[in-house]
């Protein structure tokens, strides 16, 4: 049973407002179907996902709603961050050229800027990414409790900060500063019932991808202590995280020696013996990436970059690969709007569309349910996006290549698929 | 002769959404998924090689083990908007994502029961779910 104290009870009973009062029961509800005994005070951050910041349809927060806040002078209570729009997907940035409707059209892009524009007077930082926490320029430190809501972004608050949060990332926990405590929130479940070793030192961007894949799907929801990977690099983590959350469910894990909950094996145990154990390799690498390689021909016609959202590394990279080369395919470089000017100050948007691709930032693939460039077969370097698109294409059968950022780019000069590992 | 009494099994657990439903089990060994592996419309998962691919969950009891992947996972919850949702819910472990679900839904859901249903539930066995005490009835088939 969900006990309120006195301040959240009168919050509850509508003496701080209408808004106040809706999202507490909001809160209550969600509290009580998580078997919740208390809400926490958030002192860490939250992101909201634009168009979509409530996760229940009994309890609506509209556009109306949010206006009239902003009117008021009303402000988001924690620091808060805007997740890419959804429902549907928006174009932040190279929607000019982008080529497909309704995100080209001046109009629909103002109006759909403009209904942003109130969550950003209350506060809400329009960072508008799955990987916002890359240039969000502020982190909750080690324990602090927050409230995100993106999959591959739990991870990050989570294994790599060290900060705690459960899937639940919404405006009412903006508003109030709360959330239901449970889960994650709770030191004791933070801590690892199985053991993955990794049979080598995992080296490239794309078996990163894979392990998080192979562990996911070893995993679902509990929490791995990792052992043998290495030392993993931003990107890397930023993938990896992501295939965590696509092959199955990992909200929180550990490395040892490297994310701050795990400074040895032994702290990062629940118990003194492993649910499970299990050696990843090669093997459980080639199966994941056999499983995301489903095309029947090599002939791609569209290729899909960044999903989490490139980081300036990432577009660097892709910049460079593409200097002085034309693209014979449709192809989408996808970064988060900040990154997207890093990128214009640095010449990689002129060098990508010298190139005759697309810069953009905000959305994917995926989040737009079909508003790309038609396609049959589909390239991507992103086990998310590469297993997530059939769905999104179903009943059509789309065939997918995946593999690494060099054959993806190969892939947009050639139409033709060449990939790494292939024959391998 | 005496018709044989059909086998009943009770679990226990905790609800998560209140209410009374019953019907069909419809069993998944294996997460589930949402974003673009769920069809709300149709109600079924598009996810290709799962064990319930297309296969329709609307007025069944959806017992599966937990889910996987995005926060589209709610889509599950959405699919009352079409009439498409399952009678009820029965998850071994839940997440924030499947309480969402659930309460988008509105129908009765029990998790963390003292026994894994995906171990003791069949796809065709009958199931009667008690969200207010949290009490699964399982009548196996025959």
């Amino acid at each position: 049973m969900l006990q309120l104290n006195t301040e959240e009870q009168r919050i509850l009973d509508g003496s701080h407002g209408h808004m106040a009062q809706k999202c507490m029961e909001f809160l209550v509800a969600y509290g009580e179907a998580a078997g919740a005994e208390r809400l926490v005070d958030i002192d860490g951050t939250v992101d909201i996902h634009p168009n979509s910041v409530s996760w229940v349809g009994d309890f609506p927060i509209t556009q109306e709603e949010i206006e009239e806040l902003a009117r008021k002078g009303e402000k988001f209570k924690v620091p808060t961050y805007a997740n890419k729009p959804v429902n549907p997907g928006l174009i932040i940035d190279g929607w000019e050229t982008c080529g497909t409707r309704p995100n080209n059209d001046p109009d629909y892009h103002n109006k759909c800027m403009q209904n942003l524009k109130p969550l950003i007077q209350m506060g809400m930082v329009p960072t508008l990414s799955c990987d916002y926490y890359l240039v969000s320029t502020f982190w909750p430190t080690q324990g602090q409790h927050c409230s995100w809501g993106e999959s591959s972004a739990i991870p990050w608050c989570n294994a790599v900060l060290g900060a705690r949060t459960n899937f639940d990332g919404c405006f009412q926990a903006a508003y109030l500063g709360r959330i239901p405590y449970y889960d994650l929130h709770v030191p004791e479940n933070r801590l690892a019932t199985i053991r993955v070793e990794s049979e080598s030192v995992l080296q490239s961007d794309m078996e990163y991808d894979l392990f998080g894949w192979a562990v996911g799907e070893f995993c679902g929801m509990d929490v791995p202590a990792i052992v043998g990977v290495g030392s993993p690099k931003i990107n890397q983590l930023v993938k990896m995280n992501s295939a965590l959350c696509t092959g199955g469910q990992v909200r929180m894990y550990h490395i040892v020696g490297v994310t701050p909950e795990a400074p040895t094996l032994e702290a990062t145990k629940k118990s003194p013996k492993w649910a499970k154990q299990a050696a990843i390799g090669r093997k459980e690498l080639r199966a994941a990436y056999e499983l995301l390689n489903t095309a029947k021909t090599d002939e791609v016609d569209f290729v899909y970059l960044g999903c989490p959202h490139y980081s300036i590394e990432e577009v660097q990279k892709v910049a460079w690969l593409l200097e002085g080369k034309k693209c014979r395919i449709s192809t989408w470089v996808m970064t988060n709007p900040a990154t997207y000017r890093l990128a214009e100050m640095m010449g990689y948007r002129a060098m990508i569309e010298g190139a005759g691709a697309n810069l953009l930032s905000g959305t994917c693939a995926c989040e737009l349910r079909g508003e790309c460039p038609p396609t049959d077969v589909f390239a991507t370097d992103s086990a998310k996006q590469a297993y997530y698109i059939k769905g999104h294409a179903h009943p059509k059968e789309l065939g997918v290549c995946y593999g690494t950022t060099e054959d993806c780019v190969k892939a947009a000069t050639t139409g033709t698929w060449q990939g790494e590992w292939r024959d391998t | 002769m005496s018709k044989p009494t059909p086998r009943k099994i009770v679990l226990k657990g905790r609800g998560v959404t209140g209410g009374v439903a019953e019907g069909e089990a419809l069993v998944s060994p294996r997460p589930l998924m949402g974003w673009g592996m769920v069809n709300e419309k149709m109600g079924y998962t598009t996810e290709e090689g799962h064990p319930l691919f297309e296969v329709p969950f609307k007025g069944r009891v959806l017992v599966f083990p937990g889910m996987r992947g995005s926060g589209g996972f709610v889509m599950y919850g959405r699919t009352r908007a079409f009439d498409t949702h399952p009678a009820a819910f029965v998850y071994t472990r839940g997440n924030s994502v499947m309480y969402f679900a659930s309460m988008n839904a509105k129908v009765p859901t029990v998790t963390d029961l003292d026994k894994d249903p995906v171990e003791f539930i069949e796809t065709g066995d009958w199931v009667k779910v008690d969200g207010d005490k949290g009490v699964v009835e399982i009548i196996k088939k025959a």
